[in-house]
């Protein structure tokens, strides 16, 4: 490829702004001798010019509007997904805090009737693996549960 | 986005702010619509796109990272998205350039119903109506890089980011698509006739 020829081909990107300093200093330096290429680098900045002139369509009011509102809503969702495992973190821990400071009133209430109940070091890993599996079993069927809920009443 | 009103914009978007959003969506309804109508060349499929895009925009806002160009992580959203649709749907989109029919009414009519200084508003609409056939017959890789380039006034390293791929390879997507639309143009009338 001559030096023309590889001129030619950096007129459409002289057009376009994109060429480097290096590609700019050749190309000026080109132009300087060759009124073809001058012309032609005219017609390709013509055409930059019209396709940087055309005329911006616009997105109807009622797209803009349809698309604000279910923006609110898929942000308002994303809000409560990233709270919800703050809520239950908290509500169970509110949860066991009121089960423990609540206890001794119930024995006193029940004159010792519940004390059975009581977990003493021996036995608390029994107690421990009861309320996990108790939890478990809860779990699984929340879960068997909300996925056989029809999918309209999910999405509400 | 600005770089004076950045930091307290990306904040309040990493938090969730509805208003902050908003102020997005309108300040760049237009460019975001415009590069989907290019690159779809269907008013309901851009609009089902542009919708698209903001709901993405609003589930993903919490990991956009404020040291990345707004413009660029937005059109780039877009751009996956539309490139998903194209490719579950118009596959045949993706490879073939489907020329466009020009639309309004006939020369004559404008002309007759129009004064001396409106003739020169005719013939610029009309120019740019030829201009944006031709453009929505080119491929859709050509299509995007034009628009990024010319309308949005993307700079190349933007324009790469946003295609994701190398800068000489938006440089050569970018005059491969002006020379082809040149060519198209050139075919339609007489050489210039649109400049």
């Amino acid at each position: 490829m001559n030096e023309h020829d590889a001129i030619r081909e950096l007129l459409p990107l002289a057009a376009a702004e994109t060429l480097d300093e290096k590609e700019e200093r050749r190309l000026d330096q080109h132009l300087l001798s060759c009124s073809d290429c001058a012309a032609e680098l005219g017609q390709w900045r013509a055409l930059g010019h019209g396709l940087r002139r055309l005329p911006t369509p616009q997105a109807s009011a009622v797209l803009l509007e349809r698309t604000r509102q279910q923006m609110r809503a898929q942000l308002a969702d994303a809000t409560e997904r990233s709270a919800n495992p703050w809520v239950m973190g908290f509500l169970v821990l509110l949860s066991w805090t009121f089960a423990l400071a609540t206890w001794p009133i119930v024995r006193f209430l029940t004159a010792g009737a519940l004390g059975w109940l009581d977990m003493s070091f021996r036995s608390a890993w029994l107690g421990l693996v009861g309320y996990t599996v108790l939890g478990w079993i809860v779990a699984a069927v929340a879960a068997i549960f909300l996925d056989r809920r029809p999918a309209g009443r999910r999405t509400a | 986005m600005g770089p004076q009103t950045e930091s307290a914009e990306a904040a309040r978007l990493r938090r969730g702010d509805p208003e902050a959003l908003e102020e997005l969506l309108a300040r760049y309804q237009h460019r975001l619509y415009r590069y989907l109508l290019r690159f779809a060349r269907d008013r309901a499929l851009a609009d089902d796109l542009f919708q698209q895009t903001w709901l993405r925009v609003a589930q993903k806002i919490r990991q956009y990272d404020p040291s990345r160009n707004f413009d660029g992580w937005l059109f780039s959203v877009a751009r996956n998205l539309a490139i998903d649709h194209l490719r579950r749907y118009r596959p045949e989109s993706l490879d073939e350039p489907v020329p466009g029919d020009p639309a309004g009414e006939p020369r004559h009519a404008r002309l007759a119903a129009r004064g001396p200084s409106a003739l020169d508003r005719v013939l610029e609409r009309e120019r740019s109506e030829r201009l944006v056939t031709a453009l929505g017959s080119l491929p859709w890789i050509y299509r995007e890089v034009l628009t990024l380039r010319f309308e949005e006034e993307m700079k190349l390293e933007e324009l790469a980011e946003v295609l994701d791929v190398p800068l000489s390879t938006a440089k050569t997507r970018l005059r491969r698509g002006l020379e082809q639309l040149r060519q198209i143009l050139e075919t339609q009338a007489s050489p210039g006739a649109w400049s």
